[in-house]
């Protein structure tokens, strides 16, 4: 049972990541494909965070520390790292649905696509 | 003298990040200040690039680590394994090095004037800046997620260049291509890292690399990498996010997105190679690379035979090239560890890192010249074109040049790396040197046409009023034909000087793994 | 200073090349220089001449980039509209792509390891 527990936040991982790729690809709406990248980096940000934890371990913080084990603390940097570069990347993406909005007045991927072929 | 090139890893990455951050405040004082900080800071780099080039190719490996009282001391006392972050700059990374020192110093010195008319050039400045620090930091680091947040700065920064000409829709919709692919590979890229830590433990490579088992898990970790550097080289079938985004940015950003897509090709190599290199399947990811690679060149330059727009046309010749690297690495791996890599494979991973070379300078070349046309006449379209040659003499010969590199034509550099090619890969099937020959043929034939259509024929009425593009913009041309004609007059010493030290750096395995794990057997 | 690569089965040297091509370019000054005696500058001789039809205007006689190697598109026609069609520029069909190619490389490897 305490491995099933343990073993949770993996399966929901793999879900966001799962319907967040359902997302991509088979919603026209450019909107909601942002949606989804923000969903699959949440995904893999509880994936990291996942791995560093250890049952019953205490915040790896050196001082006053209490006895027993510790989580690891590099997966935690890793995500802060991966959520800042993540909130640039939705920034980013955001700021030029805007500006395709404006242009075409539309949000429809099938209707923003002026290069093909 | 000493103390720069001990430090000289670093400071290729840390002063294009200061200088990115300095630029709006420079930029205060007017544009020619800015522009003076922007051209020494990239000269500057060249210069240390240079430097630590030489240093490498006598010396071997060089590790810088960071945040440790000596540069050199990887492992802290007291550890048995590296906890810092490690720069680690071999032969491979410090080539791919020279290539983006030259690339980025001709696309800086052409945006002077091709990007003068535009608002917000502080900020053009900047990102471009920031794109330097994220292809060097690509090409230098000897850790995992480093790599990615490199790759992540060279991507947002890449991005928002694509779409820096906000007043057309096609820009921002290629922009937008553009980073949402480069978000989904740098998640996928993020995701085998968590795996490969799962396992490991570690986030160096080298670390990795001592220890890796090829388990089940790994080999998804692997397809992962190796697919998402892929989607971001931008090898058929995910090339298609690649011309979009590459025919509407500024030309010299084209220019410098194909480095950038260069670096993700050594990425790519360096997860195959080096970190996987000990347990990988060698034949089957060698095969899997081969294929990819020969799709590449035939569906890249069949499209671009088709193209009608000027930049599309050269972004698809841009991904059939990307074939040829893929090919002669490939063949490397697929016959590594086993004879026949000392009778053939060496060449044809020498030819392709060569090929590389040669495309890592032709390429942003013709960018440039089709950024040129551009600034002239206003359109991509190459059927409003015609008769440009008699106005833009610089324009055309450079654009000569790059064509007859590209296409192969002796006694051109672009010959001497195929030919490595060739001759190496027809030993491995015949059948990849046969689709190189049809791809170079293609590749003439529609360079031929599009040479037709924009320069030749009678002055048309409409152009009447066109002038020679500004000198700048010349200079920065003339930087890569300058490369050009000098690797096409010296292949031997090239070759001989950082291209072999380069294909054994990436098949020696064991001295990436000792210059960090060094205290360890 | 040699200037030779060896490419392990043949070799090649730029510079032969370079002065082939000097010599060539020589003999046809030199051919050049013959000429036609007749010929005059700046009279009609330098005319376009179209077998006595008027000759279009400059905009209009320039072949446009739509109609060269119009023989080569016809012939394989099937392959470019089978091409073309996976083109579509929808940027959802991307990343498909790209989870496809991530699905089919992930298990040639893991069935590549099972023979082993």
């Amino acid at each position: 049972m305490e491995r099933v527990l343990l073993n949770f936040p993996f399966v929901a991982a793999a879900l966001l990541v799962g319907i967040s790729l359902y997302i991509i690809i088979f919603k026209r709406n450019l909107i909601k494909l942002i949606m989804g990248i923000s969903m699959m980096a949440s995904g893999v940000n509880l994936f990291l965070v996942a791995l560093g934890y250890r049952a019953e371990g205490n915040a790896p913080i050196y001082t006053e520390v209490p006895a027993g084990r510790m989580v690891l603390p590099v997966p935690q940097a890793l995500t802060l790292t991966s959520i800042v570069i993540n909130v640039a990347v939705l920034a980013l993406m955001l700021t030029m649905v805007i500006q395709i909005y404006r242009h075409t007045g539309s949000l429809d991927a099938e209707k923003s696509r002026r290069m093909k072929g | 003298m000493a103390t720069l090139i001990t430090h000289s890893p670093i400071l290729i990455i840390a002063i294009p990040l200061v200088a990115a951050f300095l630029t709006p405040l420079i930029g205060m004082a007017g544009s020619k200040a800015r522009n003076t900080l922007v051209v020494v800071s990239l000269t500057f780099v060249a210069f240390l690039v240079f430097a630590l080039a030489r240093d490498v190719v006598a010396n071997g490996i060089r590790v810088y680590t960071l945040g440790s009282a000596s540069p050199s001391l990887t492992i802290p006392p007291g550890s048995m394994v590296p906890v810092r972050i490690i720069l680690e700059v071999d032969a491979m990374s410090i080539f791919f090095g020279i290539i983006w020192a030259i690339v980025s110093l001709a696309a800086a010195m052409f945006s002077l004037s091709h990007i003068a008319d535009e608002t917000g050039q502080n900020r053009f400045y900047t990102l471009l800046l920031l794109m330097v620090t994220g292809g060097f930091g690509m090409m230098f680091t000897g850790d995992l997620f480093n790599l990615f947040v490199f790759l992540e700065i060279a991507s947002i920064s890449g991005g928002a260049l694509i779409a820096f000409r906000t007043r057309s829709a096609d820009t921002q919709e290629g922009g937008f291509k553009y980073i949402v692919v480069s978000a989904i590979a740098g998640l996928m890229i993020l995701f085998a890292t968590g795996l490969l830590y799962a396992q490991y433990n570690s986030l160096n490579m080298a670390t990795l690399a001592h220890v890796i088992q090829f388990t089940a898990s790994d080999k998804i970790a692997l397809a992962l990498l190796l697919v998402a550097f892929t989607m971001k080289t931008g090898m058929v079938p995910l090339h298609l996010w690649f011309p979009d985004a590459y025919s509407v940015a500024p030309a010299s950003i084209t220019g410098m997105l194909v480095i950038t897509s260069h670096a993700c090709m050594y990425a790519a190599f360096r997860v195959c190679f080096t970190l996987y290199g000990g347990v990988i399947d060698g034949l089957v990811v060698g095969w899997i690379i081969v294929i990819t690679g020969l799709l590449t060149m035939f569906v890249g330059v069949t499209m671009a035979v088709f193209q009608k727009d000027v930049m599309r046309f050269m972004s698809y010749h841009a991904i059939s090239q990307l074939g040829y690297m893929w090919v002669g690495v490939g063949v490397g791996l697929a016959v590594l560890g086993t004879p026949e890599l000392g009778t053939y494979g060496r060449d044809a991973m020498t030819g392709g890192i060569f090929h590389i070379l040669n495309h890592a300078m032709y390429k942003p070349l013709l960018f440039f010249t089709g950024g040129a046309l551009f600034h002239c006449t206003g359109t991509r379209d190459l059927a409003k074109m015609g008769g440009l040659a008699h106005k833009m003499k610089w324009t055309a010969i450079l654009y000569i040049i790059g064509t007859l590199s590209i296409s192969g034509l002796p006694p051109l550099n672009g010959f001497s790396s195929k030919i490595l090619i060739y001759e190496s890969v027809y030993r491995f099937h015949p059948i990849l040197t046969m689709t190189g020959i049809i791809v170079s043929i293609l590749t003439l034939a529609s360079f031929t046409k599009a040479f037709h259509s924009a320069f030749m024929g009678a002055e048309l009425p409409e152009y009447e009023k066109v002038r020679e593009v500004p000198r700048s913009m010349i200079i920065g041309m003339v930087i890569l034909a300058a490369g050009i004609v000098f690797i096409t007059l010296f292949p031997a010493q090239v070759v001989g000087w950082i291209l072999r030290p380069a294909a054994n750096a990436l098949i020696d395995q064991g001295a990436y793994i000792n210059a960090v794990m060094g205290a360890i057997p | 200073m040699t200037f030779i690569l060896e490419s392990g089965y043949s070799f090649w040297n730029p510079l032969v090349w370079i002065i082939l091509f000097l010599v060539m370019m020589v003999l046809i000054y030199f051919f050049r220089r013959q000429g036609q005696e007749k010929y005059k500058k700046d009279t009609e001789q330098a005319q376009i001449f179209l077998c006595g039809a008027e000759v279009p205007a400059p905009g209009e006689r320039h072949i446009r980039v739509g109609n060269i190697y119009w023989g080569f598109f016809e012939t394989l026609k099937e392959y470019y509209n089978q091409i073309l069609k996976l083109h579509t520029g929808i940027i959802n069909d991307y990343v498909a792509w790209f989870v496809a190619v991530t699905a089919i490389t992930a298990v040639i490897l893991l069935m590549a390891g099972l023979g082993k």
